[in-house]
């Protein structure tokens, strides 16, 4: 009788939390099992369109300039208001930033998430073509005869006219990779559109009393939770050596969603698996990484492991500070001697309303 | 379609939860009317992600002391993840009621060659067991050491389930496992699920094995396969 009562028990619990997985949008029981797209797929892809579209973002920094810098944001989670976003990228367009970074779960998985999101990086894109782009001329300073070449003098870098719209890769420099919010409910159809890889890297250059030195930023795919084997299977390829470079690199940067270390009790241990782990924690020593930045668990932790400075991130979104934070970003200078400087940043932002963000042109209609 | 495929895999989701349990793996001999001491060799193949196939063997030993206590100490290399392991671990046995419960407390150490990586792992758990299913309990401190650094991990919650088929008492079992744990490491959130069994060949052989998946990152909504394992074995009771 107790036995039959017990089991009567658990299958209601049991129909009750079928019922709430099934009900619930975000929390999909396939989801649970199953990744949507695997990170195998997608780090083909990301291989394919880096070499089909072309993709690269080397820049060689001007003899003028003595230091650069870099923002890093993570977990943005945009749903209907991209405004940490926006706030962000001005910040950095205020601070001369050389460009963003962004460790994933950039925006909750639905079309309308991603109209806001993408709408926030265009108009980003032309406050950035305005504030950094001069029509390309020659040596006597003549405007070139193609006068849809515009040049970023902080780095020699030529862009087409169609980077005023937000045109990735070849616009606003935002350099993300994907997160696991990125990739259920059929979100990697919705992230690749925008941008077509999640596993690149690029270097900056700067040239020293005639020796160019190389500072080389990494992006992996782990919003599985597993860099995967094709992905892994590139690495120990060497896919980053640069070409034999290796000597001349006096960075490494290294950028990607699932965390290694956990910030406290209260957070999730990381999901990678053991072996994994320790793979990840090598081969950073190997690429002799100077920062390694994670997300995922939405809380900050900064620690020294096996010579790589480890940075998890906060998230930056309206949830987790409605209010915003004094240390929500992360901005790196590196300078011309080599030394790095890091500084929190803050975001401060409120949630808009639906009316506020109506007028300025972002879908609201969703629920 | 969508509501369907999530309604079938929310079904599977609740079967496998309700029915599950971990397990019969070599180094957890479950109670099954009577203490004997035990010697298993096992040997387990697959592939994973890191080192594609991989291939190793286990080695364990139980010896009791009396009704109530228990000691069990095992060995494990991996020829292929360039690893090795030992752990030993201590357990009091208690019934209370219709249940058989399992308090226990491991040590483990693993040394991965490839990463040059120690590890060490203390866990402390309960067992409840019954004749067709049991439910383990617990938390693990895992702790490392790489490159001249030391981290040790919050303490991460250990759990199992376990489901057979038929009574451990039986001559024949299979099982339906589910844990975060297996013969040589600990997992964080990583939920193992696999099906094993056991023949007893005669009364003092049983034959046993077991299929393993080992996702990656599940609880998050990402799982992806990390590894894939069989493995097969003998246990020798006295």
């Amino acid at each position: 009788m107790k036995t039959s009562i017990t089991y009567t028990l658990i299958t209601a619990a049991l129909l009750i939390a079928g019922a709430i997985l099934i009900s619930c949008e975000k929390v999909s029981p396939q989801g649970v099992l199953m990744g949507n797209t695997s990170v195998d797929d997608r780090v083909q892809q990301s291989m394919i369109n880096n070499s089909y579209f072309g993709m690269s973002w080397d820049k060689t920094l001007a003899d003028t300039i003595e230091e650069y810098s870099f923002l890093v944001g993570s977990d943005s989670h945009i749903t209907i208001d991209p405004g940490r976003l926006e706030e962000m990228l001005d910040i950095g367009m205020e601070n001369e930033d050389l460009f963003f970074c962004h460790l994933g779960d950039l925006a909750d998985t639905k079309p309308e998430y991603y109209y806001n999101t993408e709408l926030a990086l265009s108009k980003a894109s032309q406050k950035w073509f305005h504030k950094y782009l001069v029509p390309l001329t020659d040596t006597l300073g003549n405007v070139y005869t193609d006068t849809t070449l515009f040049i970023d003098q902080r780095t020699n870098t030529i862009y087409r006219e169609d980077a005023f719209d937000f045109l990735w890769p070849s616009s606003l420099p935002f350099y993300p990779v994907v997160g696991n919010h990125d990739i259920t409910h059929n979100g990697w159809g919705l992230y690749s559109r925008l941008f077509k890889t999640t596993f690149y890297e690029f270097k900056v250059s700067t040239i020293i009393d005639g020796d160019t030195v190389h500072d080389r930023f990494i992006f992996l795919d782990s919003a599985n939770g597993t860099l995967g084997k094709y992905q892994i299977e590139q690495i120990d390829n060497d896919v980053f050596n640069l070409l034999g470079e290796q000597k001349l690199i006096r960075h490494t940067f290294v950028f990607t969603h699932t965390n290694i270390f956990r910030p406290s009790l209260n957070e999730f241990a990381s999901t990678y698996c053991r072996e994994e782990l320790y793979y990840i924690l090598d081969k950073l020593a190997d690429w002799n990484t100077t920062i390694a930045f994670w997300g995922h668990v939405h809380a900050w932790d900064e620690r020294d492991f096996g010579g790589v400075h480890h940075i998890t991130m906060p998230s930056m979104n309206f949830v987790d500070h409605p209010n915003g934070g004094d240390d929500l970003l992360v901005r790196v200078t590196v300078k011309k001697d080599g030394s790095c400087k890091i500084d929190r940043v803050g975001l401060y932002s409120k949630e808009r309303s639906r009316t506020e963000l109506d007028k300025l042109g972002y879908y609201t209609k969703a629920k | 379609m969508d509501s369907i495929q999530r309604l079938i895999t929310s079904l599977l989701l609740g079967f496998a939860i309700s029915t599950a349990m971990a397990q019969y793996y070599s180094g957890d001999h479950t109670f099954d009317g009577e203490h004997k001491n035990e010697a298993s060799l096992s040997l387990t193949t697959g592939k994973n992600v890191i080192t594609g196939p991989a291939i190793g063997n286990t080695l364990h030993y139980k010896h009791y002391f009396n009704k109530h206590w228990s000691i069990d100490g095992g060995v494990n290399t991996q020829y292929t993840k360039q690893q090795y392991g030992f752990k030993i671990k201590g357990e009091y046995h208690l019934k209370v009621k219709a249940f058989h419960l399992f308090a226990s407390g491991e040590y483990m150490f693993n040394h991965y060659n490839r990463f040059n990586t120690n590890e060490n792992v203390e866990n402390i758990s309960v067992r409840f067991e019954r004749g067709y299913w049991d439910i383990t309990l617990g938390g693990s401190f895992i702790g490392y050491n790489m490159m001249g650094d030391h981290y040790g991990e919050p303490i991460t919650l250990t759990f199992g389930a376990h489901a057979t088929l038929r009574p451990r008492t039986n001559d024949w079992n299979v099982g339906l496992l589910f844990r975060n744990y297996d013969d040589f490491y600990y997992e964080n959130w990583n939920i193992n699920w696999g099906l094993d069994f056991y023949y007893r060949l005669n009364p003092k052989v049983k034959l046993f094995g077991e299929f393993n998946i080992r996702p990656a990152g599940s609880m998050s909504q990402l799982a992806s396969k990390y590894e894939t394992t069989g493995k097969l074995g003998l246990i020798y009771r006295w």
